[in-house]
């Protein structure tokens, strides 16, 4: 199985890269991938915090740190690393991949790499894309549409699209429906993945006597964003059953 | 013999078809036969059931988060109770969203906690639809029509459309003279306590009418609860 890289980031802070970071591990643990997390938030992590048991706190611009990540891509058991980039560190986290010569390596067919680029409601968003563009051209490129408020999104439209995806290819969009405050400041304290929540379970394996009601929120939020992964066959790209699967279509 | 709580969601689309006095005789029924049983009132605004039972249903407000917690969290609650919600007429879509949303018809089976929806109907087409609606949603859902008679009457011929439901069963609630009606009005008059001793100051004929009422109903309750017992034995 080729190593795999999610990078889940974005330049602009508040769009909720780390909620995305913590459904992505959610999913591949439940559809028994494992996964390390690797959360750039230095020198706290707020993935860390929820995933401590496979996430590790690293500064992506620190060559230890980079060779902790990158030489154990081959060597680790573990195929699929999740990184949560820090808020306004995507561009540079790119360039950092691109100086260690990572993108080649990924050029090369030797990783496969996935970006999430994570967008907010306002067009600052759309302006990150542009900037983006010229370190996704081996990645699987994918914009994240997440309605981390009741704020309405900005509409693709016709024109809005050519102007800042002529230059891009991606290979589609994934839309993250809003959970609501209540279960989300609940799971916050808490302070487990969406999945222990809804199971009902502290960080220790016991019974929390979390509210049923916020448990039935998460777990169908959790299995919106599940279908929005299976539909972009997320499995596929990580772990492909066969050569064909890995080679998941783009599109303009 | 497996004994199953039942939770009770007692509703209709549609206004004025008697869900209140429903929910109302339902709690009394348990009460008489010494069981406790926990109600909720969804109407906010002008709850007709809570005023009923002020120690023993709690009004909430099914738009609000706060208040879904307390209505299925307390629904699921293990005490062996039976639950009984009033959801009144304009809660109606909301409280179907949140039970898809939350899971909670697949939650509660899993419990062993029987939910029994008592879907008021009447001649309109939304009540149908509504009926066939969460049918289609909850194939496995336990449901029954009710017929309130005063509330929503219907000709013989428009009875027919009771068929088309998709129910397991009908509840008929007769209609009342119309001083009776106000005597049952009277929030402090506890069913289940006229049943054990009818007050005395109250006069002879609207006690006999209300027995006479009440006496068909109950036993239409307890005809459904022997079913149920009987449905859920290990030896027959």
């Amino acid at each position: 199985m080729k190593p795999s890289v999610i990078l889940v980031g974005a330049d602009k802070g508040g769009v909720g890269k780390t909620t995305i970071a913590r459904a992505v591990l959610d999913y591949l643990n439940s559809n028994n991938i494992v996964a390390r997390g690797f959360d750039t938030e230095f020198p706290r992590g707020t993935l860390n915090r929820f995933h401590p048991e496979q996430t590790s706190v690293v500064d992506l611009t620190s060559t230890s740190d980079q060779m902790r990540i990158l030489d154990t891509l081959n060597t680790a058991q573990v195929k699929v690393t999740v990184i949560d980039v820090r808020a306004g560190g995507l561009s540079l986290a790119l360039q950092a991949l691109e100086d260690t010569g990572f993108l080649d390596a990924v050029h090369a067919g030797e990783f496969n790499f996935l970006i999430f680029h994570v967008l907010g409601s306002s067009i600052a968003s759309l302006d990150e894309i542009e900037e983006i563009a010229p370190f996704v051209e081996d990645a699987h490129y994918f914009l994240v549409k997440n309605h981390v408020n009741d704020t309405t999104f900005f509409e693709w439209d016709p024109l809005t699209h050519t102007k800042y995806f002529e230059k891009v290819m991606t290979s589609g969009e994934m839309t993250i429906p809003k959970l609501n405050e209540m279960s989300y400041e609940q799971v916050e304290i808490a302070g487990v993945p969406f999945s222990t929540f809804v199971a009902d379970r502290t960080a220790e394996g016991e019974p929390a006597g979390q509210s049923f009601v916020l448990r039935g929120y998460v777990r169908t939020w959790l299995n919106r964003i599940a279908d929005e992964f299976d539909r972009v066959q997320l499995l596929g790209l990580v772990a492909p059953r066969d050569a064909k699967a890995g080679k998941a279509g783009k599109e303009r | 013999m497996k004994r199953r709580a039942n939770v009770f969601i007692v509703c209709s689309p549609s206004a004025r078809v008697g869900v209140s006095t429903t929910a109302r005789l339902l709690t009394d029924y348990y009460l008489l036969t010494n069981t406790e049983p926990a109600g909720y009132d969804t109407d906010p605004h002008e709850p007709r059931y809570a005023p009923y039972f002020p120690d023993r249903v709690r009004v909430l407000d099914v738009s609000d988060i706060r208040g879904q917690i307390v209505l299925f969290d307390g629904l699921l609650a293990d005490d062996n109770r039976p639950k009984i919600v009033d959801v009144w007429h304009r809660s109606f879509p909301r409280f179907f969203e949140t039970v898809q949303d939350i899971g909670f018809i697949e939650e509660a089976l899993r419990r062993d906690v029987e939910p029994v929806v008592l879907y008021h109907a009447d001649g309109g087409r939304a009540s149908l639809e509504g009926a066939w609606a969460l049918h289609e949603h909850w194939p496995e859902l336990t449901m029954m029509i009710v017929h309130n008679e005063g509330a929503s009457p219907l000709e013989p011929e428009e009875i027919e459309i009771f068929h088309r439901y998709p129910a397991q069963g009908r509840f008929v609630i007769a209609p009342l003279p119309a001083p009776v009606v106000r005597a049952l009005s009277d929030t402090t008059l506890s069913l289940s306590e006229f049943l054990r001793s009818p007050p005395v100051d109250m006069s002879i004929v609207v006690r006999a009418a209300i027995k006479a009422w009440i006496a068909p109903i109950f036993a239409q309750f307890q005809s459904f609860e022997l079913r149920r017992q009987l449905e859920s034995s290990n030896y027959l």
